[in-house]
């Protein structure tokens, strides 16, 4: 079954270009919906013990090793849950019809990465799907073509090209030292042959490649201008999922499978994963632009998934993933309450903004809901990540780390109790008289996810036993 | 298997009985007096609220057998004394606060003391109590005797008293500090000290109490002398005269401690009879200031025959009753160490001039020559019948002693006599002569203080500027040794520490933290140049950081 999370995507987006753009714009977005749709239900069903046919045929037909397991069907769950609604978000927010076209099918090829790279068992392919999934990104983040947007998408790109290079290098070293670079032969190198400096250095540029693709600190550059000029809907998807999977997830799969935490790798996660939350949250807290603020806030909660895989433990990995999730559903819901406040009021700009609580109270509460999440308040989901998270640290003797991420709380607390206080309590800013809730369609994911956020945080322990096994 | 506690448990003793009655006595008295008194104040439903209040939970202070409901009642009263001295004049809940302040810090002691106890002894029941006084149990007893002794009014425990004698109404005063909690205080205390611990005569405890006893006396009473209110100097007795109740039972001889219990009843007539009749003389006369009293005798002759026979009483002349229980406690003191009874003698001396002077202020001459004040007419009958009653019980209990002595008192004690009876005239004849000789020296020294001073106000201003007194006086009545505003100057320099504490914590997360989350963030925010090839470096510099120690 698994090939199909790869051939639906692909179908979908052959017909589409098939025949007459302006016939198949009109059902391109409903196409990309039940397609996003199917992928998150089915692996959500995969999660719950209905697996279904293996690939095993096809994989030999198309000579790439495709796998299964609760990581990649939780990576291809939020993956199709958040396409779903930056697909929403992004069907009302952009306005020509030739754009949103395209944005769709950039879309299928961007899904369509994620969705190898959450499948594949060899590091070359993980490479070339993380590259298909960037280059499906930087041509949506420039979606519209302006100069913010150019600026953004450079930086993303000339990063990443160091990033690419950096992986190829590590990829071509680990050719050279082990002769395949598929996971088991490379996890069976890496235990044999204990403190080869080859495979070290390998390793390390590998990583350092993935550091680049996750934006954390000091590899962040990137990640405030490319979120800021992306669309609204793309900076959805790009915060919620691309670069995390291109990024963590990725790191995650390396880690788990080919090098595993030896003391060095553990200590180089933490000083990042520290350096990021620290950092990401201070700049977060002295940003104006919305935006800006959330991607930094990005970069922080990105530094508490790395530091969670620096405990090196299962429940460290276990944390990281459910943060992983987590992050998926409260960022992306935040972008979204963005967008719409973003559509109606016609700026990011905090300082310009105050009261709206009373004229957007469906983005409102989903703000409040996601901030509090982001946080670390329970009984919301982000608590127990972040709970985990500490806990994790504080199980592997990380002491000083785990207060640093408790401590980074409250941080993360004051930037968005600013930004809540600043865009939505206050005083109604006198030009905003006139402004309106948000359209349905942006109105409704926000709404689903703060929803999501709520109920697992109550359902905590039925979700943390399906995870576990 | 430990037995179940009966919580509500009474008793009715011979001495519970004893004080059950006389409270009952006297709330009767007071209201009737109140029914004049009070009449178009302010607040009277609340007046008369505070006091069925205040007499049931009095009565089941008095008849509680377990120390816990004993507590209950007991505390209650600190209710209904903030009350009462609440619905005085407009100033009045300074001092109800002060007086809850300083009652409800001893009765917290109390509750230590009795925890203490009742840990010691392994029961709640007062009647099954009989400890040694041991180490642990002596810190129990005087945490105990802290919670008795500020209800009966004793220094320094005392100084709500004088301040409410001004602010509240003055059948409160009448009730309250002169009657009810002189009764309950030393009831305590003799249950302390008679049942619950075996104080024994030389006890350093007993010499504790008797030093209490004497400064309470001496200190009071001369803080009265100087007094030119009516109510503020007769407030000061009140204190005083607790004091020799204190002295009596605290020498733990049979003979001081009947003397302290007769006195107790005795304090309790014509201190009430007194407060009483400054109460007419207010309600008549419309003021207390003694500086505008003159010549009442002849416009109330009835309330100054009462307020005769009670200072007579309270100054210790023969042979009205506070002149026996005085003898009593004199014998008592003696007994214990001759500077106790130099003490009590000296505090009689003062009490016998200061009321030569209120007297002569207030009610003499007897012609009422003055002019003004013509209108001012004896006080109603509801007002003068609970004062000639009281009065004539303090002829009677003095005159016909043996009556409240064999029947009240001496039970109270029982087989400690060992048959001895004091009723009838003082056995000494030493002790009498004493008294009679320093009733004479008072008279004398009235007499030199009117003439040296030319005015009767004046009788005792040649104590009051004597060299040492004059600078001591100063300072008491700048309140310098008053124990509430010395706590309160502690009090306050410790909010003002604890304050300045607060607000440098409050500095460090509300003025330190900002600038310093603000002086990071702009530092990193003027890092962000937003130029890519700065970005590269970093990315680079951090892939060297990762080089560095992975390969370490």
């Amino acid at each position: 079954m698994n090939y199909l999370f790869l051939l639906i995507p692909f179908l979908a987006l052959v017909a589409l270009n098939l025949f007459s753009r302006k016939r198949m714009g009109e059902i391109a977005y409903w196409t990309c919906l039940v397609v996003f749709g199917l992928q998150s239900i089915s692996a959500v069903s995969a999660i719950f013990g209905y697996v279904g046919i293996s690939g095993q045929e096809l994989n030999k037909l198309l000579n790439f090793n495709l796998y299964f397991d609760p990581l990649s069907l939780i990576l291809i769950a939020i993956t199709g849950l958040i396409a779903c609604t930056s697909l929403i978000v992004g069907h009302n927010t952009i306005k020509t019809e030739h754009e949103r076209f395209n944005f769709k099918n950039l879309f299928l090829v961007s899904v369509l990465g994620i969705n190898g790279l959450a499948m594949t068992r060899d590091l070359f392919s993980l490479y070339v799907f993380v590259e298909v999934t960037a280059i499906a990104t930087f041509i949506l983040i420039a979606l519209y073509k302006d100069r913010d947007a150019f600026e953004g998408v450079l930086k993303y790109l000339i990063l990443s090209v160091v990033a690419s290079v950096l992986m190829l290098t590590g990829i071509a070293v680990f050719l050279l030292a082990v002769g395949s670079v598929t996971f088991p032969a490379l996890r069976l190198a890496m235990t044999t042959s204990n403190g080869n400096n080859l495979l070290s250095i390998a390793t390390l540029l590998f990583i350092s490649g993935l550091f680049i693709k996750g934006g954390l600190v000091p590899f962040h550059g990137w990640v405030a201008d490319s979120y800021t000029a992306a669309p609204a809907a793309v900076t959805v998807f790009l915060a919620g999922i691309v670069t995390k999977a291109a990024g963590l997830f990725t790191l995650m799969r390396f880690l788990t499978s080919v090098s595993g935490f030896s003391s060095p790798i553990r200590d180089i996660l933490l000083l990042v994963g520290t350096l990021s939350i620290i950092v990401g949250a201070l700049l977060a807290l002295g940003q104006n632009d919305m935006k800006r603020m959330l991607a930094y806030s990005s970069i922080s909660q990105m530094g508490y998934i790395v530091v969670a895989l620096g405990s090196g433990t299962k429940v460290g990995l276990i944390a990281a993933l459910f943060h992983f999730f987590n992050h998926a559903i409260f960022k992306s819901q935040l972008f979204v309450n963005t967008a719409a406040i973003e559509a109606e009021v016609g700026s990011r700009e905090m300082e310009k903004m105050g009261g709206l609580a009373v004229k957007m109270p469906y983005t409102a509460v989903t703000s409040i809901i996601g901030s509090l999440s982001t946080a670390g308040l329970p009984p919301l989901s982000g608590f127990w990540s972040k709970i985990l998270i500490v806990m994790a640290l504080w199980l592997a003797g990380y002491f000083t780390y785990a207060a640093i991420a408790v401590m980074a709380s409250i941080l993360t607390l004051a930037y968005f109790l600013r930004w809540q206080r600043s865009v939505f309590f206050g005083r109604l800013n006198e030009s905003l008289t006139n402004v309106k809730e948000a359209k349905f369609g942006l109105v409704a994911p926000a709404v689903f996810l703060a929803g999501l956020s709520v109920v697992v945080g109550l359902l905590f322990p039925f979700f943390l036993k399906v995870v576990v096994r | 298997m430990v037995a179940p506690i009966n919580w509500l448990d009474f008793r009715l003793d011979h001495f519970s009985l004893f004080i059950f009655a006389a409270i009952t006595g006297f709330t009767v008295l007071a209201t009737l007096y109140s029914l004049v008194f009070m009449k178009g104040k302010e607040n009277v439903w609340q007046f008369y609220s505070y006091v069925l209040l205040t007499f049931i939970l009095a009565s089941g202070a008095v008849l509680a057998n377990n120390l816990i409901l004993f507590l209950f009642f007991w505390e209650g009263l600190l209710l209904t004394l903030f009350g009462l001295i609440f619905i005085g004049r407009k100033e009045a809940y300074k001092t109800a606060i002060k007086a809850v302040v300083i009652v409800g810090i001893s009765d917290l002691c109390l509750l230590f003391g009795i925890v203490l106890t009742a840990y010691l002894a392994g029961t709640f029941t007062l009647s099954n109590i009989s400890l040694p006084l041991t180490t642990l149990s002596s810190i129990a007893f005087i945490f105990m005797i802290i919670g008795a002794l500020a209800k009966a009014g004793s220094m320094p425990l005392h100084s709500w008293i004088p301040d409410a004698a001004l602010d509240a109404p003055l059948p409160f005063m009448a009730l309250l500090p002169a009657a009810l909690d002189k009764l309950l205080g030393i009831y305590f205390l003799a249950r302390i000290t008679l049942e619950m611990f075996q104080l024994q005569p030389g006890h350093w405890l007993s010499v504790l109490l008797m030093t209490i006893g004497a400064l309470t006396i001496v200190l009071a009473v001369m803080m009265a002398l100087v007094q030119k209110d009516f109510k503020r100097l007769l407030a000061y007795h009140a204190i005083s005269q607790a004091g020799y109740m204190i002295l009596g039972i605290g020498t733990a001889v049979p003979v001081g401690i009947v003397g302290g219990l007769f006195h107790m009843i005795n304090n309790a007539l014509y201190k009430s009879c007194l407060f009483l009749a400054g109460g007419s003389v207010e309600k008549q006369a419309g003021t207390t200031d003694l500086a505008k009293l003159s010549g009442l005798g002849k416009k109330m002759p009835i309330t100054f025959a009462c307020f005769v026979i009670a200072a007579a009483s309270i100054s210790g002349v023969p042979p009205f009753n506070g002149f026996f229980s005085k003898e009593l406690i004199y014998d008592g003191a003696l007994a214990s160490g001759w500077i106790f009874y130099a003490a009590a003698v000296l505090g009689s001396f003062f009490t016998a001039a200061s009321f030569l002077k209120l007297g002569h202020a207030a009610f003499l001459p007897l012609d009422g020559a003055r002019g003004k004040g013509e209108e001012i007419k004896e006080a109603p009958w509801p007002m003068l019948l609970p004062m000639i009653i009281i009065a004539s019980l303090c002829i009677l209990l003095g005159v016909n002693n043996a009556l409240p002595l064999n029947n009240l008192i001496q039970p109270i004690l029982g087989a400690k006599l060992e048959g001895h009876s004091f009723a009838g005239w003082p056995h000494s004849a030493f002790l009498v002569i004493m008294t009679l000789i320093v009733l004479v020296l008072a008279w004398f020294n009235h007499r030199y203080g009117v003439a040296k001073s030319g005015k009767v106000l004046g009788a005792s201003d040649h104590i009051h500027h004597a060299p040492v007194l004059s600078g001591l006086y100063d300072k008491a009545e700048k309140r310098y040794f008053d124990p509430y505003d010395l706590g309160m100057s502690f009090t306050n320099l410790l909010a003002k520490i604890l304050f300045w504490f607060d607000r440098a914590i409050d500095w460090v997360h509300e003025v330190f933290t900002v600038k310093l989350v603000q002086a990071l963030t702009g530092t990193l925010r003027w890092a962000q140049s937003g130029n890519f090839s700065t970005y590269v470096i970093w990315a680079l510099l951090g892939v060297v950081i990762v080089a560095y120690l992975g390969l370490r």
